[in-house]
């Protein structure tokens, strides 16, 4: 019914490409993690580093999404800890965002990278593909339920459906209850909104080919490690410009896992720790 | 017209053999009209292909606009059929329907003005209702909030209005607006749009004409198809020759109060048809201009005399060009279904509504 030769150029009528982008950085405290009654590695802490850029430029499908994210998680591990003191992907971004009436938007969304550890002997292998798929569903202007899946190949569970809600609660109140940020936040003004919530991190990475025999585990070489953690705290986000956002958040991690489930052997969570986060994020 | 199809038929009943030719003059006119209001439709909207019958069966079209360059500016076309009444009657329906009927549309005062406007014409004002949405427009006017879209001028007469008052809206608080609102339709029936003071009392100076201007540049084949009719309006420049029907509201943009400031022209062209536009040309906050134009053909359909409507909807908004990617989308969605609320309840409201 709609028509193609009246709905103008859909390139060249945007005279810039619409970009986003995170600048972010998180400390982790010591915390510590266990694997069985005897193996245990104590008070290491974490730093994780985002590079985040995506051009988003309008179409006549919807909203294209073409970027690269960069992501290292770095481990102040004791020595021989059976663990990797590095993981860290370098991926492409490459989504779209649809809208298919004046309810439904959808979002396919790939990050086809490199997830693996050093970077230094990467393989065929290194390379994954996690996608998701999500709908949104616009109730009314301050009701949106949210409905997805994300898959991703290598982890233990690949495909894990994600639910969430966006609630304006009052006009100052807002709950965004929809992973991997659920929050709800409060604008004390135009350009500062305090907000609790958390940040439910998990991906998958490669080890290096003779990690196991590092550690003296064998069958660890060249094997996948599922990570996962989980904070929890609360923080601002600081409006500075239209397309400059500075977040502060602090809270503590209360759950932490390394998997390497195809082998079966696990590093769970035993003494959760604090953390502080700083973000520059936004739009142009 | 729909005298004169009823007769018709009963003449095709009575004397068939000798009004077969007329009869057949009659259809290819039906048809020609159909297809020309149809072709029309394509040739200037974003809706290419449309089952006439299939569109009159269904509730309105709706869908967004081509991107536009200027991030504050956001478009939504939408289409139905008006089945049982004519491009005139819907004029006369559009001018008659009282949106204040619904609390859903959040227009909680209305009134017609004249086109030489007292303060009386806005005493509503001291009946606004205590929500939140009008406490929040207090306050922004008691602090003269930079958010308020007013100009340095009218920003000057601020300090004799501030402090006193209580109750929904502090009589200083109605005062400054009556002033304000007053002088500015004033100012539209002798200059039009290109008369109204700029929005600069708290940031790059900002002209509601040059918004409408800019929004009609963007979209040249609705420029182009409106641009006779507009050229005899006040819209985004000087008083036109056609006389507009002036009102004034206060609704909620985003949980904020607004008080605005509207004109409603309309023009009757070729073979009954109509076209019509319904300028919100000065806005307290929210938007800084919003444009409704109409575009009405008369169609048979189901063998009832209808009207084919065309609507664009246009608004400047700053709040528009802080929206990025997917939150655009949902800004546009949003739009696309409080623009299909509203026309489903006129549609509900008037005989054309199914």
């Amino acid at each position: 019914m709609f028509a193609e030769e009246n709905s103008g150029n859909w390139f060249q009528s945007v005279s810039h490409v619409p970009t986003e982008y995170i600048l972010e950085d998180t400390y982790v405290g010591g915390g510590d993690v266990e694997r069985g009654p005897n193996k245990s590695v104590r008070d290491f802490d974490e730093n994780d580093s985002i590079v985040h850029l995506v051009f988003t430029p309008r179409t006549k499908l919807g909203v294209l999404r073409l970027g690269a994210e960069w992501e290292r998680f770095s481990f102040g591990l004791p020595d021989h800890a059976a663990l990797p003191d590095t993981l860290q992907s370098v991926s492409l971004v490459m989504g779209l965002d649809m809208q298919f009436s004046d309810s439904i938007i959808i979002r396919a969304e790939g990050q086809p990278g490199v997830y693996d550890t050093e970077f230094d002997n990467l393989g065929y292998d290194n390379f994954n593909l996690p996608f998701l798929i999500g709908g949104t569903y616009i109730y009314s202007p301050n009701l949106q339920l949210v409905l997805g899946v994300s898959v991703d190949i290598e982890r233990k569970y690949p495909v894990i459906p994600v639910a969430g809600i966006r609630w304006k609660i009052a006009s100052q109140w807002l709950l965004d209850a929809v992973l991997p940020t659920p929050r709800l936040q409060f604008e004390m003004s135009k350009d500062v909104s305090l907000y609790v919530g958390g940040n439910v991190k998990q991906t998958s990475y490669r080890v290096d080919d003779d990690f196991g025999n590092a550690n003296g585990i064998p069958k660890l070489n060249h094997a996948i490690l599922t990570y996962s953690e989980i904070r929890t705290g609360g923080g601002f986000d600081w409006k500075i410009s239209p397309s400059v956002t500075f977040t502060g958040e602090v809270g503590y991690q209360p759950y932490r896992n390394f998997d390497f489930y195809r082998a079966d052997v696990r590093y769970h969570q035993d003494g959760g720790a604090p953390y502080g986060m700083i973000s520059l994020h936004g739009a142009f | 017209m729909k005298p004169k199809m009823l007769n018709l038929q009963r003449h095709f009943f009575v004397r068939a053999g000798s009004l077969l030719l007329l009869l057949l003059v009659l259809c290819l006119g039906l048809t020609t009209a159909r297809a020309d209001a149809v072709s029309d439709l394509a040739s200037f909207s974003i809706f290419d292909k449309v089952d006439l019958a299939q569109l009159a069966k269904s509730d309105v079209k709706t869908t967004h606009g081509p991107p536009m360059s200027n991030p504050r500016f956001l478009a939504v076309q939408s289409c139905y059929v008006a089945l049982g009444s004519s491009p005139a009657q819907q004029i006369e329906a559009l001018r008659r329907w009282d949106a204040t009927r619904h609390r859903e549309l959040k227009v909680y005062l209305h009134s017609d003005l004249p086109s030489n406007p007292t303060p009386a014409n806005f005493e509503k004002l001291t009946s606004a209702p205590g929500n939140a949405s009008v406490r929040s427009f207090v306050a922004a006017t008691q602090k003269l909030s930079p958010g308020l879209q007013i100009s340095k001028e009218e920003a000057k007469k601020f300090s004799a209005a501030a402090g006193g008052g209580g109750g929904a809206m502090p009589a200083p608080i109605v005062a400054f607006w009556t002033d304000i609102l007053t002088a500015r339709t004033k100012s539209f029936v002798s200059s039009g749009m290109s008369g109204q003071p700029p929005y600069d009392h708290a940031g790059p100076s900002v002209r509601a004409s040059d918004e409408v201007n800019g929004l009609l540049r963007e979209q040249g084949k609705i420029r182009n198809q409106f641009s006779s009719f507009l050229g005899a309006t006040g819209i985004g420049r000087g008083a036109g020759s056609l006389k507009p029907e002036l009102y004034w509201e206060l609704l909620d943009v985003d949980d904020q109060g607004v008080v605005t400031l509207g004109a409603s022209y309309s023009r009757g062209g070729a073979g009954g048809s109509y076209q019509a536009a319904d300028a919100l040309y000065y806005a307290s906050g929210g938007y800084y201009v919003a444009l409704t134009l109409y575009q009405m053909w008369p169609v048979t359909v189901e063998g009832k005399p209808s009207t084919l409507v065309w609507r664009g909807d246009m608004i400047s908004a700053a709040s528009l060009s802080s929206l990025h990617g997917v939150e655009r989308l949902a800004s546009e969605s949003v739009t696309m279904k409080n623009i299909t609320k509203a026309v489903t309840l006129f549609r509900r409201d008037t005989s054309g509504g199914r």
